[in-house]
């Protein structure tokens, strides 16, 4: 499959993000809640940028700000699946919605099957294989993370490194496209 | 520990749930049941604010790093040129963090919560600051500390907190202070606490006037044993 990328890719840095929010946000049972955080909300950047938020025990509507300022960009995604994923069921529909994060989006995109149903058919399980690798990192991570003595200091860098690395590449396709 | 709080994660993650469904499902509610390409305007204002939120956002999470202290840049050249060069997020990310850690190791700089530092180490028996170093509000050598630790009896399995003066900015100073003198001397777990003069109470709050005539400045301590 052409998920293979992503395979190693979110194992990765569900990982460390699973390892972040074990030893950096204290969380009790961090295994099971970086499980829910990877599944309900499937998108790397809040994983690590809710650490911080989480420790400082900050109150819902910041976290609301957060999210919203983190994840904005996801906003853009949808316009051009428009036509693609017009009359699935509501349920299907649903879950592609839910989980169209950055690399998936990116092999959604990417996906060139003329035929509707057979792209669609690709899509959820993209969708769907994608989604496991990401709560499976996230989860191995904050086990690891909550039972091992894994030297944590300075492994917050790994929130900022992914922000630079985000930044980088949306600079890359600005100089590219001539956009600026 | 507030998050112990069952009831508050489950807002968290219902919060940061509702908040990115909401975005995602934008476009599919604003053109539900029309089917024409994004108008141009909407496509380059999404292609501007991403960058702009994610400077901000990088920007804002630096405050959380040793910022002070010329690492957290030297990794992030690094994680940038590194994208740059190769493309691949995740050995970026991974090489990046990896020299951030191995950078802070070596400089033995600490990153302590406050509440940590308050329950433990309110007193702390030595004191770096730029004008020497100091024993219980006296100015000593670097080679006296280690006697005058013995002297007192703190033991040498526990952890010895040492208070580094927030505007001691001197990195290498502090890594020959801990390395040559503290680990030699077989006070191997010394933890640096930089900056937390102002989070300390009593004794920790020297005054100036502790330190009057002998003033012991810092570069001897770039003198090995």
């Amino acid at each position: 499959m052409n998920s293979l990328p992503v395979l190693m890719g979110y194992l990765t840095m569900g990982f460390a993000a699973g390892v972040l929010l074990a030893v950096k946000a204290l969380v009790p049972y961090a295994p099971l809640w970086s499980a829910i955080l990877a599944f309900s909300a499937i998108s790397g950047t809040l994983s690590f940028a809710i650490v911080p938020a989480i420790a400082a025990s900050d109150p819902f509507y910041s976290i609301a700000v957060l999210t919203f300022a983190v994840n904005f960009r996801y906003a853009f995604y949808g316009f051009s699946m428009l036509g693609r994923w017009r009359g699935l069921p509501l349920l299907q529909k649903w879950f592609l919605v839910h989980s169209l994060a950055d690399e998936i989006y990116a092999l959604d995109v990417a996906c060139k099957i003329p035929d509707p149903r057979k792209n669609r058919y690709y899509c959820l399980w993209n969708h769907a294989l994608c989604a496991a690798y990401w709560v499976v990192g996230s989860t191995a991570g904050a086990l690891a993370g909550a039972a091992l003595p894994i030297p944590s200091r300075g492994i917050e860098f790994a929130m900022v490194a992914l922000f630079l690395v985000i930044f980088t590449d949306q600079m890359k396709g600005l100089v590219k496209n001539h956009a600026v | 520990m507030p998050s112990d709080n069952t009831l508050y994660l489950v807002s968290v993650v219902a919060t940061a749930w509702a908040v990115t469904f909401a975005l995602r499902a934008l476009p599919f509610l604003i053109f539900a049941g029309r089917n024409r390409p994004l108008p141009r305007a909407v496509e380059r204002f999404g292609a501007l604010v991403s960058p702009v939120i994610i400077a901000g956002l990088i920007v804002y999470s630096y405050t959380g790093l040793e910022w002070r202290t010329a690492w957290p840049y030297v990794a992030g050249a690094l994680t940038v040129g590194l994208q740059l060069w190769k493309g691949n997020p995740l050995s970026s990310i991974l090489a990046g963090t990896a020299v951030y850690m191995m950078l802070l190791a070596a400089t033995g700089c600490a990153a302590v919560p406050v509440e940590h530092l308050e329950s433990k180490a309110s007193r702390p028996l030595v004191r770096v600051t730029t004008r020497g170093i100091r024993f219980q509000g006296q100015p000593v050598a670097p080679d006296e500390v280690v006697k005058l630790l013995e002297k007192n009896g703190v033991p040498k399995d526990q952890t010895l907190h040492v208070l580094v003066d927030e505007d001691f900015d001197d990195a290498r100073a502090l890594w020959v202070f801990q390395h040559n003198y503290l680990n030699r001397g077989g006070y191997t777990k010394a933890l640096m606490m930089v900056g937390a003069r102002r989070t300390l109470s009593g004794d920790a709050r020297l005054k100036e006037s502790e330190t009057d005539g002998k003033v012991i400045p810092y570069p001897q301590l770039y003198t090995t044993p």
